[in-house]
């Protein structure tokens, strides 16, 4: 997560723009759907967790959400759609410039990342602040998250967390 | 309704009947009755939990909780011992500590005017108590010892920590009962804990009705589409409902691998979907402990919850915020002798609890959908909690509310509503 020594700042234009396009059609797929496209975003081995920056700061990884496989996130976007009882929301997110290095094993990218949920009544809270810290490695001549780790610092979740983050 | 209760009770006609199947809805809104509640529950002879020995391990380590809506601090003394003070200054009220947890060294010092106290709460004392060159400051007549913090009966057992504001209440395991101190003590069996992890949220309804939630094993069965799916959990499994004397805590416990052939739903279709996980890592539990036990949910009276399904263990305390809003915040524990791959089982098994959980996700949006419900309701109307009879015993099937009938009898009783008995 930290820039290590080896790591290098990616300047490259055609880089940054690619792994900004990832982010963008990774949080579509879940603003506007449809939630079985998540799990494309990522390898088939990867890390997927949710934690509070509580949590991160005690060096507890325990999350909301944590997922090892692509297995287990098309599990939870099927849950989700199917056997989860909710009240219909809609999520929002808004991405901040990303900071991201070539640490040689992938791309090391950072943002900041806040969320808004409405309800069916039409209501908007702030459901999270957070950062995006993200390991994008090249697979295919596709770019996909390897890991995504989502630190939030809203650690008094209002009501619930129904969509992946 | 019994003649004999004190002028102050004057919500016991609230209640339509001697028994608690009928459960009004103002005792979810009302703030007269809330403010009552804090007072003689929260305030009252009650045990409450306020941590784990283990967030606190050295001297002067404190963690912030709640009693209530009145803020507690649990903390590490010099020898080891532990102390629960209010977090509010005797000067002029400020709260004392703001982080959730940190060390405060050997006193606790006010931010406001450096008021200082022992980590025990006794006033020890404050910048310029004899003023300047004579002038200004304290009378020397002003009594330090009766203006330190409100401090707090404790206990612990196993590593686990409650206080009281009642000096007089009974000991902590004779307010537990045997019973209860039996399944406490089957999952804090008395090795070192290790904190996992915490999530807090907060749910829009009353706190009485997570409880509720956690004393009906008939929801799970139902709601809970995603245990039914894999098979975690059916209202056929070899079950046990357990309630102690008092009628407010109690214990439910079930088996997975007991039931046999297709669930009995009674000729209502339970619509949960037939599909099949694609990873089934995420739900292969280990047997921990020394039984074919694989949920059990304990709850203790007033407001904490102690859940071990499979291999995720957590407290759940219940933080009252108003009539109509608490806030939920899970401890989610192992123990210090954990191998790396239970270790790994914990973090990957709490998918299925906490705010964005397989299962609890559905219980506070039920909740909410509860919450929203009722408040449109007329003075009279009444939750009916007829399922499994009328009565608050214990059983060994799930298909009964018996346990929230219990917590009602209980709570009429703390409140002075009435004689609860049936």
């Amino acid at each position: 997560m930290d820039r290590t020594e080896m790591s290098q700042p990616v300047t490259d234009d055609v880089i940054l723009r690619r792994i900004e396009r990832l982010q963008l059609n990774y949080i579509a797929s879940i603003d506007d759907g449809p939630l079985d496209n998540w799990p494309q975003f990522f390898t088939d081995k990867c890390l997927y967790t949710v934690v509070s920056r509580d949590n991160f700061d005690r060096g507890m990884e325990l999350g909301v959400m944590r997922f090892e496989s692509v297995g287990m996130l098309i599990d939870r976007a099927t849950a989700t759609q199917h056997a989860a009882v909710f009240a219909p929301r809609i999520i929002r997110h808004v991405l901040g410039p990303a900071m991201v290095d070539d640490t040689g094993e992938g791309y090391r990218s950072r943002c900041n990342v806040v969320i808004y949920q409405t309800s069916p009544d039409g209501d908007t809270v702030l459901l999270m602040t957070a950062t995006y810290n993200d390991l994008i490695v090249e697979q295919d001549g596709v770019l996909k998250f390897k890991e995504k780790r989502v630190i939030y610092d809203t650690h008094r979740i209002p009501d619930s967390i129904v969509y992946p983050l | 309704m019994d003649g004999t209760q004190s002028p102050d009770n004057s919500k016991t006609d609230i209640w339509s009947e001697a028994g608690t199947t009928r459960v009004p809805f103002q005792v979810y809104q009302d703030a007269e009755i809330y403010a009552e509640e804090l007072e003689k529950i929260f305030y009252g002879a009650s045990w409450n939990y306020v941590g784990l020995e283990c967030e606190v391990p050295q001297a002067g380590d404190f963690r912030r909780n709640f009693i209530g809506e009145r803020e507690v601090l649990m903390i590490r003394k010099d020898d080891g011992a532990l102390s629960v003070v209010e977090n509010r200054c005797a000067h002029r009220g400020a709260q004392l500590c703001q982080a959730l947890s940190g060390n405060a060294g050997n006193a606790i010092v006010c931010p406001y005017h450096q008021w200082t106290y022992t980590l025990d709460g006794e006033l020890t004392g404050m910048p310029f108590k004899r003023g300047i060159n004579g002038k200004g400051g304290l009378n020397p007549d002003f009594n330090m010892r009766a203006h330190g913090l409100v401090n707090l009966r404790v206990e612990s057992l196993n590593g686990v920590v409650f206080a009281s504001f009642d000096h007089d209440v009974p000991g902590l395991r004779e307010y537990l009962g045997p019973d209860m101190v039996k399944y406490f003590t089957r999952i804090f069996d008395g090795r070192g804990l290790r904190v996992v992890g915490y999530e807090r949220q907060v749910i829009d309804c009353n706190w009485k009705l997570q409880m509720e939630n956690l004393k009906d094993p008939y929801h799970a069965g139902i709601l809970h589409l995603f245990l039914i799916s894999f098979g975690l959990f059916r209202l056929d499994q070899e079950s046990k409902c357990l309630v102690d004397d008092s009628k407010g805590h109690s214990v439910l416990m079930t088996a997975k691998g007991t039931e046999e052939g297709k669930e009995d739903t009674g000729g209502v279709r339970i619509a949960a979907p037939d599909f099949s996980l694609t990873d089934h890592d995420l739900i292969q539990p280990r047997l921990e402990f020394p039984d074919n036990v694989t949920l059990s949910i304990q709850t203790l009276f007033p407001s904490i919850i102690i859940q071990a399904q499979c291999n995720t263990l957590a407290t759940r305390q219940v933080i009252p915020k108003g009539p109509g809003s608490h806030e939920l915040v899970w401890t989610f524990f192992g123990f210090e002798d954990d191998d790396d791959e239970m270790k790994d089982l914990r973090l990957r098994q709490a998918n299925l609890m906490g705010s964005a959980g397989y299962v609890t996700l559905d219980d506070a949006e039920a909740l909410e959908f509860s919450q929203v419900g009722l408040s449109g309701s007329h003075v009279g109307d009444a939750a009916v909690l007829e399922i499994g009879g009328k009565d608050c015993e214990s059983n060994d099937h799930l298909v009964t509310e018996s346990l929230i009938r219990g917590f009602y009898m209980r709570y009429r009783d703390a409140m002075g509503h009435g004689k609860a008995g049936v």
